[in-house]
């Protein structure tokens, strides 16, 4: 788990994927476009990284050990610190089912790997615009 | 010293000796697991460079092939623009041509191995090689090449696994896989192989095309449940029962009159999966009256379409095991 303690004027993202060569090519994109990453190997690492932290946004894998991303979603959203950080989930699940599941616990918007880093930071960018 | 003595302590060295060398093997596997595990962790930021267009630090000549798997790996991983940049990298870095060459090795096991590899490298230059490998007398180079050829993702190859897969020359979940790999981008080539000769080809490509393909494919299926064949017009039953829309219920409905029984278990399937409801009357009948299959399958559609339906005709005399059986279900 990354340090949460620095602050700043930089947006935080919390990226959260049990795959170590995914979250680091994450961390770096993000990094490189002038996000500080927190990183978490799963769920329940994510789930706590946030509830400390209270990120701008969050990336989260869908299937992560301990506790899967729609549920990470569900709960960031029942809290009241958590329940308007925007969520991108990562899903190698490609049925839309899959996406509307995601949708209804709570993302804002979806990337299905294999996925183009460039488009996560654009995603990431135009999500936080919005805010 | 007696033979039979002396035949158990030869025993005893023989089986010292084994479990001596066979532990001797495990740490040296996992020694060079641990190894390779670490170079892998040591170049995965100069891998995410390379994918990310910054410039490189020169690579330490142990640390090369390490890279190349871990670059391999993030072919596997990420899409775009950035699996240009990982062709690139294995085109200028020669290990194309490495894999390449090793697709002409006499040994098997090392053209599987290129086989496998060139899956990974992102080039589309080693699709015709992959296809021929296909025919390869090893069945080890032929799987590792389906494999390949799904991850390289070129449509072009849909009807070659296809007919792979019908004369089971290459394991039928691994073309299968392949072949859904390929995606969307495999529609037109899988609507065009839809009327291919053999029948085996037909039903694999009107299976595939349910599961890839939308509504605007529909008519393949629709036509496809009228074929010879009755796989095929299984198969596009349950594609209608996936991407069905405006003509799927007439198609699915007449396919209830199927000579093959387990056609008619597809269609009922479907119809339940695309609320048919004007179909109840007729699925009640089949779930009443009809083979095994196809009646469990009626009942259950008939539960889905409809709950209050069921229940009303699993209350009636005579109902039979199905609708019972698919009303308790429901009441669980």
């Amino acid at each position: 788990m990354s340090d949460p303690a620095s602050a700043g004027d930089q947006p935080v993202i919390l990226a959260a994927d049990d795959d170590e060569d995914i979250l680091q090519l994450v961390a770096f994109r993000l990094g490189r476009s002038g996000y500080r990453v927190l990183q978490a190997h799963d769920g329940e690492q994510a789930l706590a990284l946030a509830m400390e932290t209270t990120p701008d946004l969050a990336v989260l894998d869908v299937m992560m050990p301990k506790m899967d991303g729609l549920e990470v979603a569900r709960r960031l959203r029942a809290a009241e610190a958590t329940k308007n950080i925007p969520i991108i989930m990562l899903t190698a699940r490609a049925q839309d089912t899959d996406v509307q599941g995601g949708f209804e616990a709570g993302a804002n918007d979806y990337l299905r790997k294999p996925f183009s880093p460039k488009e996560l930071r654009t995603r990431v960018q135009a999500l936080l615009a919005r805010r | 010293m007696s033979p039979l003595l002396a035949a158990s302590v030869c025993l005893a060295v023989v089986a010292v000796s084994l479990l001596t060398t066979l532990a001797f093997r495990h740490f040296i596997l996992a020694h060079r697991e641990q190894g390779e595990a670490e170079a892998e962790a040591r170049v995965r930021p100069l891998a995410i460079l390379l994918i990310e267009e910054e410039p490189l630090p020169p690579v330490a000549p142990e640390d090369q092939r390490a890279l190349a798997t871990v670059v391999g790996r993030y072919s596997r991983k990420v899409g775009g623009e950035t699996t240009e940049l990982i062709g690139a990298y294995f085109r200028d870095g020669g290990g194309l041509a490495a894999e390449l060459e090793g697709m002409k090795s006499r040994r098997a096991w090392r053209r599987a191995a290129a086989a496998y590899a060139l899956g990974d490298m992102a080039c589309p230059e080693a699709v015709p090689v992959l296809t021929a490998a296909l025919e390869d007398r090893n069945a080890e180079v032929r799987a590792a090449a389906v494999r390949s050829l799904g991850r390289l993702g070129d449509p072009a190859v849909a009807q070659t696994l296809a007919e792979s897969l019908v004369a089971q020359r290459v394991p039928r979940g691994m073309a299968g896989s392949a072949l859904l790999q390929m995606g969307r981008d495999a529609v037109p080539e899988l609507r065009r192989i839809a009327g291919h000769e053999d029948a085996g080809v037909r039903e694999v490509a009107v299976t595939v095309l349910g599961l890839v393909g939308d509504s605007g494919d529909e008519d393949v299926a629709v036509k496809a449940i009228g074929d010879p064949s009755a796989e095929v017009r299984a198969a596009a039953a349950q594609a209608l029962g996936r991407i069905g829309a405006m003509a799927a219920d007439a198609a699915l409905e007449a396919a209830l009159e199927d000579p093959a029984h387990f056609v008619r278990a597809e269609a009922a399937e479907a119809l339940g999966a695309i609320d048919a409801i004007d179909a109840l009357p007729r699925l009640v009948e089949i779930a009443r009256t009809d083979r095994f299959k196809p009646a469990r399958a009626a009942a259950r559609a008939i539960a889905a379409i409809d709950p209050e339906t069921l229940q009303a005709e699993a209350a009636k005399p005579g109902a039979g095991a199905h609708l019972h059986e698919a009303a308790d279900l429901l009441a669980l």
